[in-house]
């Protein structure tokens, strides 16, 4: 074996995070990795990369056992690894960056022989069969181009195990048949082994050699490809002994919240040439939006918002938003909770208040423009109390607060300007689950008292959980809603996991 | 992170023990930062108190007063600087609009009435702190540029109107607003009091002053949450630059002269100000104290060097260290409680 990990095991502050696993690579072999968010192939990548000093279990290369405690030492073993967004140099060109930390020497010491260097990375890129644009700038290329760049680097400095993490979510068909076709070249001329993290299924099947699924920080099982159909990994994925909790117990049955009049409709509503999407949501129902990273959910909400331009008609309770814009949605009654609340959330400097008040501030808490500061103390207080914000200080600049207690203000926020409809993005990513079951009674009860919610997450169990029916997203086009009756875990992680719509087709849903 | 911990205080101290290392050094300096503007209150207080008595004809009525008088311009576009700067901004063109607004008051002043020359004044710098807004908002250059750029193009614009001369013949009793004094207390600094109090209550009451911290904490979540990020930005460059216009007449009554090459120190004198006061230049936090304190805590050591008979050209370094242990005792708490 070119590569073998044994018994290796992780721990990290919050406890451990692999146990124990197992994972070996062979000269020229193209070995999936797939799990679920949190099942431990990002770190045990990370271990292989050596991030991590402190990790147990043996590492061996060619049978000889290596250390790995440093980037210094995994590159000299031959490890190199991709990550999904790129380390290149923007400005600079596609032959620098080839070269870059290895530049060429020419005769005069501390200058750099540009035509050396130029040549010398056109070479390696040709012995790749990977044609690049030489004197680009990085930055005027392709994602797709751009990768070809990382991996002639990587090839170049005598690479033997090549990790490649999600290297397709974003290329287009034709891209991602001429990467495959690298990777193979890769393998059968060069006996590069290529590690390879996908989480999109069906194409796991079409390149890979063997799959290694994991799960909750241990390996599941490898075995060849030819084993394997995408709903047997779905299974193996999300394992068979847990049963998703449905959190909607007293809620009115899904038909019965769909009769009501029509509170969001979205019609034709297509964003960057991408096929329409079509909905219609009545009041308190929650709309689960799932789909891998990169599948358009989130392109699609801030559509919704108006705050990337879109096509086709947005109404609410009827009334159509023309021009739409995120300060016409929320005098509409449309608000966001955006992802990321660090980025686009909270201005983390400011207080707890003066997030929290800023949806409500100039609807209901104002007459030309001067406060009413006692209905606005009462509001923020009320919130605070309800909300279970702690600490319970208003004057606390949001940064302070732990991740939970944010993401509580910026949902917080939403709920304050009594929308008709709420469009959570990731409500709940990066929070513990003592919050996360606050957060989710407290989206519940958003809904309960009358808001449409679209519920966009990566957590099935939290779609499948809160959701009356779900939309699948895959390369930036919606499937049909699908009633949350029709779902479990397995059926949703197969259909998220395609590459394209039509793939989904196989997929035995009763429509 | 302790969810239920019962305190303040006992939350922060948990969460020195996740992550810190010395942890007494830490709550203190995090109780410091949460004092906030007290600490800096104590700090100008102390000197207050050191200057009193240690120099001589400082903890005089006239004195202070003197010094009152001489800060207060300052202190007028510190309070505008503070709103721009709060967005997360800054404005270089407040000297340029300060001299052009004091030279276009005196010609007004001198041929037609003293009325159109103040309105004049104040019209201008609203107009120059718009189009700086517009440009930051609506074209997305940055502030430094945008700023750097109408700063040298009102100056050009002035010295071509003046041919660089001084504008002479304001009336003498047109520096009651520069010179003037009600009972001890100059009227430059009625008028400085006048304006922190309504920039005050603007940052309080008003939901244009609260969605100042919120586009200045961050611009994206301000957009996604409705507010009208474009408009919040060009009004704030507007008051910034309206303040500098005030400045500028107060600056007329002083001299009598619409002087083009004047103000120039300006616009670095009072973003000193501002983050002398602990007003960080990253936006979204920020206080009028702040600014307040800031320019007097700059003006009574100047001052007290001034009385000491110290060379003026040592009042520069002076001034200059006094930014780098204030902001860098500031910033260095900020480092250390993100680190947590």
């Amino acid at each position: 074996m070119l590569l073998e990990m044994r018994n290796i095991a992780k721990s990290f502050a919050a406890g451990p995070v692999l146990h124990g696993v197992d994972f070996s690579v062979a000269a020229g072999e193209i070995h999936a990795l797939i799990g679920h968010n949190g099942a431990g192939k990002s770190t045990l990548m990370k271990t292989l990369a050596g991030n991590f000093a402190d990790y147990s279990g043996e590492i061996l290369i060619e049978g000889r056992l290596s250390a790995f405690h440093t980037p210094a030492e995994a590159l000299a073993q031959g490890v190199a690894i991709i990550y999904q967004d790129f380390a290149l140099v923007p400005d600079m060109s596609v032959a620098a960056n080839i070269a870059l930390g290895r530049e060429p020497k020419g005769p005069w010491p501390g200058l750099m022989p540009h035509r050396a260097l130029r040549e010398r990375s056109a070479r390696e890129a040709a012995s790749l069969g990977i044609d690049l644009p030489m004197d680009r700038p990085i930055r005027r290329l392709g994602v797709a181009a751009q990768q070809l760049t990382e991996i002639v680097r990587a090839c170049s400095q005598d690479v033997r195990i090549l990790i490649m993490d999600e290297p397709t979510a974003r290329l287009a068909p034709a891209e991602r048949a001429h990467l495959f076709a690298v990777m193979r070249r890769m393998g059968r001329e060069r006996g590069v082994g290529i590690i390879y993290i996908s989480h999109f299924l069906d194409e796991v099947r079409d390149i890979a050699d063997r799959i290694t699924i994991m799960r909750d920080g241990r390996v599941v099982e490898t075995k060849a490809v030819a084993h394997y159909t995408v709903d047997d990994l779905a299974h193996l994925l999300v394992g068979h002994t847990d049963i998703v909790l449905d959190q909607r117990p007293g809620r009115r049955n899904a038909k019965q919240t769909q009769s009501g009049p029509p509170v969001l409709e979205l019609d034709h509503l297509s964003v960057s040439g991408r096929p329409g999407v079509s909905l219609t949501l009545a009041a308190g129902e929650i709309l689960g939006l799932a789909g891998l990273v990169g599948s358009g959910r989130t392109r699609l909400a801030r559509a919704m918002v108006g705050d990337v331009v879109s096509n086709g008609t947005l109404r609410i309770d009827g009334r159509a938003i023309t021009r739409r814009s995120p300060q016409r949605s929320a005098a509409a009654g449309l608000v966001m909770v955006p992802e990321d609340r660090k980025i686009s959330g909270l201005a983390l400097a400011a207080s707890v208040e003066a997030n929290m008040e800023v949806t409500a501030l100039g609807k209901i808490l104002s007459r030309y423009g001067i406060i009413r500061r006692r209905a606005q103390r009462q509001m923020v207080e009320r919130l605070i109390g309800s909300f279970r914000i702690h600490p319970p200080v208003r004057e606390k600049p949001v940064g302070t607060l732990s991740g939970g207690n944010a993401q509580k203000v910026l949902l917080a926020r939403a709920v304050a300007a009594r929308p008709r409809v709420m469009i959570l993005d990731q409500p709940t990513a990066g929070v513990d689950i003592g919050a996360k079951a606050e957060l989710h009674k407290l989206i519940l009860l958003a809904a309960e008292e009358g808001a449409t919610v679209v519920l966009i997450s990566d957590d099935l169990d939290e779609i499948l959980g809160l959701a009356d029916r779900v939309v699948v997203m895959t390369a930036g086009s919606a499937g049909p809603p699908i009633s949350r009756a029709d779902l479990d875990r397995a059926k949703l992680l197969s259909a998220i996991s395609r590459v394209s719509q039509t793939n989904i087709a196989g997929v035995d849903f009763p429509r | 992170m302790p969810q239920n911990s019962t305190s303040d205080r006992k939350a922060m101290v948990s969460m020195q023990h996740s992550g810190g290392k010395s942890g007494i050094l830490s709550v203190v300096v995090a109780g410091w930062a949460r004092a906030g503007n007290f600490a800096l209150l104590g700090i100008f207080v102390t000197l207050l108190l050191i200057f009193s008595l240690t120099v001589p004809h400082f903890a005089t009525v006239a004195n202070l007063s003197n010094v009152l008088q001489r800060n207060s311009i300052i202190g007028i576009v510190a309070c505008g600087m503070l709103l721009m700067i709060i967005l997360a901004g800054f404005d270089l063109s407040v000297g340029a609009v300060g001299a052009m607004s004091s030279v276009v008051a005196a010609a007004l002043i001198v041929h037609v009435s003293m009325v159109a020359g103040i309105a004049a004044g104040l019209l201008l710098g609203l107009v120059v702190g718009l189009v700086n807004g517009f440009c930051i908002a609506k074209i997305g250059i940055n502030a430094f540029v945008a700023t750097l750029a109408t700063q040298v193009l009102v100056t050009g614009f002035l010295f071509v109107g003046t041919a660089a001369q001084p504008i002479y013949g304001v009336p003498e009793s047109f520096t009651f607003l520069g010179l003037g004094k009600i009972g001890p207390l100059p009227v430059p600094t009625l008028i400085f009091a006048i304006i922190a109090l309504l920039v005050w209550a603007l940052l309080r009451f008003t939901t244009f002053g609260h969605y100042i911290y919120i586009v200045g904490g961050n611009r994206t979540a301000a957009r996604l949450a409705g507010i009208n990020v474009d408009r919040v930005t060009i009004a704030t460059y507007g008051i910034g630059g309206l303040l500098a216009g005030v400045a500028g007449i107060v600056l007329l009554g002083e001299t009598t002269i619409g002087q083009p090459a004047s103000a120039t120190d300006w616009p670095l004198s009072a973003i000193a100000a501002v983050v002398v006061g602990g007003v960080p230049l990253s936006g979204g936090v920020g206080r009028v104290s702040g600014a307040i304190l800031g320019t007097l805590l700059l003006g009574i050591i100047a001052n007290a060097l001034n009385l000491l008979g110290i060379s003026p050209f040592w009042q520069p370094a002076v001034t200059g260290a006094v930014i780098l242990v204030a902001v860098g005792v500031d910033a260095y708490q900020r480092r250390q409680s993100e680190r947590r």
